[in-house]
């Protein structure tokens, strides 16, 4: 039901494309612009793209990796709740963070829940930065 | 003479095997629930534990409201468990520990630094901790109607001279006894005798425990024999360790509002706020006194009686010698030592009826009340107070006179935890929950499904779409006319979509939804988490029905979440008197709607807050924090709702009369105001821009919605699903411009 997501293999950029096109603007004409009904024959600027980064007050250290962690070894052992209990703190502390979706999603997978896992995936690709942690998440919408 | 007697003898064995029969009755009545009895313990309800960590965003002031919650005495250096030092920024804690589901986090001493509003480090002697949280606050208990709440503890965990004492004072016989003291009837008999009525009990602690569980407080002659009957036969059923245990957990120890202190392990958390353990010799004897007169003697209520009556139970324990006249000496010259902290339990009634509804639907109350469950919750004391204090301050502003209600609810929407919650504008009473019970039409809080469900269908709808707001009528069931006007009585023709829903164009709207169909706009609201009936008429678009703050929230935090679905959660978990985990409320998403349709959906209540009927957000919040709302208001300004995001926090408040009346408030001069007044100070982070996968942005020119250049006259940017863009242009080509919307600064500030 992702209703673009697998046709459009764009990641989420961190590259800022800046506009290129480097007209005058004395060069434009004047502010009238007629609408016109036929197809564009100059295409816009480029428009940036936003910049995914990571909120200034984000916590900057890893204060949950330990859980992380601990969240990986329950899953070792095969359980889940606990996995998953541990990983709600760990997102409690960092709700921005795609790692600890990503993580959630593996949890929900191991234990045989691919509907959930893909969801929380989805979810954390609201917040992936780099190709490859992006890619990852987008593994499990396939 | 022998049909007296036979007569006499007739009655004797009736009145013998009644009594047997009466003592069968007393005996099965103890041996039935003695043991259950004992275990009679409502739930805890905990608060979420602060999590503490570099980076996380707790001042310092919040820091010292949070421990003052919990109880922690402040001291010069701490040393022991539940105690802190602070020094500015710097806050010396010994934590107390505690049994989290599944973990302990132990008591310790840790330094936790903070600077600019943040935790810069927390160590613990030499090592730097990444990570800790506090104990939870307990914010109430599930009573049962009699309000009796107690701590259980073991006999072998009370202190010996509490132990010793308590006898000493209440029955010094009581380990030769049989459960009754002739001697004790009998002085209390004689003192009877001389007064005319029945003024003394002459009771072994085995009576009163039989008192307090099975009987009734009247003193008559029946009763006193009953009572004396029981204890007999509890003395034989259980031993001396067993009753002492029960009585030590069973005595009222005073009032607490609607809650009656029970034991002397919660009595000694509540006097003193200190484990039982830990009482000092004054404190021990304090409640000791207490048992003769709970109220009389109460401390709180009668300081100078108390103490009198502390220094007799010193005197009786140093006589007995339990301990020695130097200890009572000393123990005598103490102050009362009473807990001066001020206490939160209790106090948040609305959240309390929230957590109990959840509970309700899988437990009875009699479990909630008897078994001693622990139930953690996410409730956050800190958003709590704040919301608290907005709502006071701006009802203040806005009707000082009081008739005006209100209802806030707060949620954390990355996991639907719902984090605070105000019942009404006198917080602390309990009563009519506004924000669960109040129904009310909720104007064009509705709007933002209609949109969405254009949205859905990018190949008819864009941001960029036209849209005629222009008088409409549309006829109902029954020959009605519905037609509606805009709140300005203007008509304002074509508008972009993205537009007439930042400024909240009825007749656009009504049109809009009527295009799309109603059925299409209830399915919306159902998939955003509306789950109550929602009335399929064409005023639906405008917001008609009946929709709790609770029920807008469940809607808005779907679409705060970014179109995924999850249920609104209070707790997280709860275990067992043991400490088992018994149920946890894990985190589930349901994505019901367009990832794509809600990220342009968003920048919508972007614009409603940047240039719509939500601008007044702004003298409130400072100029680069985004977030994102909308405005509702319906007829004659009955109600004045707001609903809206920041990056952390989801709010819906709601101001109106309970009556229905007029308030003379919309949405931007009513509840607006709280909730900005509220993300103010409550939210730590900017709603960040995300784009998800299929997403594309394209300047247009905001008059025509056609393509157009940047820079070029009109031209803004907006996103549009991708293949969606509009296919007509401007004949304006791009130049350079130094003038950037709201919208474009999201786009980094590298520019």
């Amino acid at each position: 039901m992702s209703y673009f997501a697998g046709t459009i293999a764009r990641g989420c950029v961190l590259l800022l494309l800046l506009s290129s096109s480097a007209c005058s603007i004395y060069s434009a004409p004047a502010s009238k612009p007629a609408p016109v009904s036929k197809p564009p024959v100059v295409a816009p600027a480029p428009v940036p793209q936003p910049p995914v980064t990571r909120p200034p007050d984000s916590p900057s250290t890893k204060a949950w990796q330990p859980l992380v962690d601990k969240a990986r070894q329950a899953t070792a052992r095969g359980d889940y709740e606990q996995a998953l209990a541990v990983l709600e703190r760990a997102q409690r502390i960092d709700p921005d963070s795609a790692e600890i979706y990503l993580e959630m999603a593996r949890t929900h997978q191991a234990r045989g829940d691919s509907a959930q896992a893909r969801v929380t995936a989805e979810r954390g690709m609201l917040y992936c930065s780099g190709r490859s942690q992006c890619d990852a998440l987008r593994a499990f919408i396939r | 003479m022998f049909r007296t007697s036979h007569l006499l003898l007739k009655l004797f064995l009736t009145a013998l095997v009644a009594g047997g029969l009466f003592l069968i009755y007393l005996d099965a009545k103890i041996t039935s629930t003695f043991i259950d009895k004992m275990w009679e313990i409502p739930a805890k309800v905990y608060a979420r534990p602060l999590e503490l960590f570099a980076g996380a965003r707790v001042g310092a002031e919040e820091l010292a409201y949070e421990l003052e919650v919990l109880g922690y005495r402040k001291v010069t250096a701490t040393r022991g468990p539940g105690q802190v030092a602070r020094n500015r920024d710097r806050f010396e804690i010994y934590t107390r520990g505690f049994d989290f589901p599944g973990e302990r986090e132990s008591a310790r001493r840790v330094l936790v630094e903070l600077s600019g509003g943040k935790v810069s480090r927390i160590s613990a002697g030499s090592k730097t901790l990444d990570l800790m949280r506090l104990d939870p606050v307990q914010i109430g208990g599930i009573y049962p109607s009699h309000g009796e709440d107690r701590v259980l503890v073991k006999l072998e965990d009370v202190p010996q001279t509490l132990r010793n004492g308590l006898l000493a004072v209440e029955d010094h016989r009581f380990y030769e006894h049989m459960g009754f003291s002739f001697t004790g009837i009998a002085r209390a008999a004689f003192s009877n005798l001389r007064s005319g009525q029945v003024v003394a009990g002459g009771s072994t602690i085995t009576q009163q425990l039989v008192k307090n569980y099975y009987l009734t407080p009247e003193r008559t002659f029946v009763r006193k024999i009953t009572e004396v009957l029981m204890a007999v036969l509890l003395e034989l059923h259980y031993d001396k360790d067993q009753i002492l245990e029960s009585y030590i957990n069973e005595i009222y120890l005073g009032q607490d509002g609607p809650r009656a202190v029970h034991g002397f392990a919660l009595a000694a958390r509540h006097y003193f706020d200190t484990p039982l353990d830990q009482l000092n010799l004054s404190q021990q004897a304090l409640l000791i006194g207490m048992i003769k007169g709970p109220s009389l003697y109460n401390p709180v209520r009668n300081p100078e009686r108390a103490r009198e009556r502390r220094d007799v139970v010193l005197a009786e324990m140093s006589k007995r010698e339990v301990i020695s006249p130097e200890h009572a000496k000393i123990a005598t010259a103490m102050p009362l030592g009473l807990n001066s902290q001020r206490s939160i339990r209790d106090s948040f009634p609305a959240y309390l009826e929230l957590v109990r509804r959840q509970l309700r639907l899988e437990y009875r109350d009699e479990d909630l009340t008897t078994l001693g469950l622990s139930i953690f919750t996410a409730f956050d004391p800190l958003l709590q107070r704040q919301a608290e204090r907005s709502t006071t301050t701006v009802m203040e502003q806005l009707n000082p006179k009081g008739e005006l209600e209100s209802a806030m609810v707060v949620t954390r929407f990355d996991s639907g935890e719902v984090a605070a919650l105000v019942g009404g504008r006198r917080v602390r009473y309990a009563g009519f929950n506004r924000a669960l019970d109040a129904r009310r039409p909720a104007g064009s809080l509705l709007k933002p499904a209609v949109y969405l469900t254009a949205l859905e269908r990018p190949r008819q709808y864009t941001l960029a779409t036209p849209v005629q707001d222009t008088p409409v009528k549309v006829s109902g069931p029954g020959g009605q006319e519905w037609e509606p006007s805009n709140f300005d009585h203007k008509v304002h023709g074509d508008v972009l979509l993205y537009s007439a829903l930042a400024n909240s164009y009825n007749l656009a709207t009504a049109r809009l939804g009527m295009d799309l169909g109603l059925d299409a706009v209830v399915d919306m609201l159902h998939r955003l988490g509306i789950e109550g009936y929602i009335p399929e008429v064409p005023a639906l678009t405008l917001g008609a029905g009946e929709y709790s703050p609770m029920d807008i929230t469940a809607m808005y935090q779907t679409i705060a979440a970014g179109g995924f679905r999850m249920p609104l959660r209070s707790i997280r978990d709860i275990v067992d008197a043991n400490g088992s985990p018994l149920k946890r409320y894990p985190l589930e998403y349901e994505r019901t709607v367009s990832l794509q349709a809600m990220h342009l959906l968003h920048f919508a209540l972007r614009a409603v807050v940047r240039e719509g009927t939500g601008r007044g957000v702004y003298r409130y919040l400072p100029a680069d924090f985004e977030v994102a709302g909308k405005t509702g208001t319906t007829n004659d300004g009955r109600d004045s709702w707001f609903a809206g995001f920041s990056g952390d926090l989801l709010a819906v408040t709601w101001l109106g009369r309970d009556d229905n009346g007029v308030t003379g408030l919309t949405g931007s001069t009513g509840a607006l105001k709280v909730w900005a007044h509220f993300m103010a100070q409550a939210s730590h982070r900017s709603l960040g821009y995300r784009m998800p996968d299929g997403i594309q942005t394209q300047w247009i020119d905001d008059q025509s919605g056609y393509l157009t250049g940047k820079g070029c006259p009109n031209a803004r940017m907006l996103p549009f699903i991708t293949g969606s863009e509009p296919r007509q242009s401007t004949n304006c080509s791009a130049r350079q411009t130094g003038i950037k919307d709201w919208f474009q600064s999201l786009f980094g500030r590298e520019h």
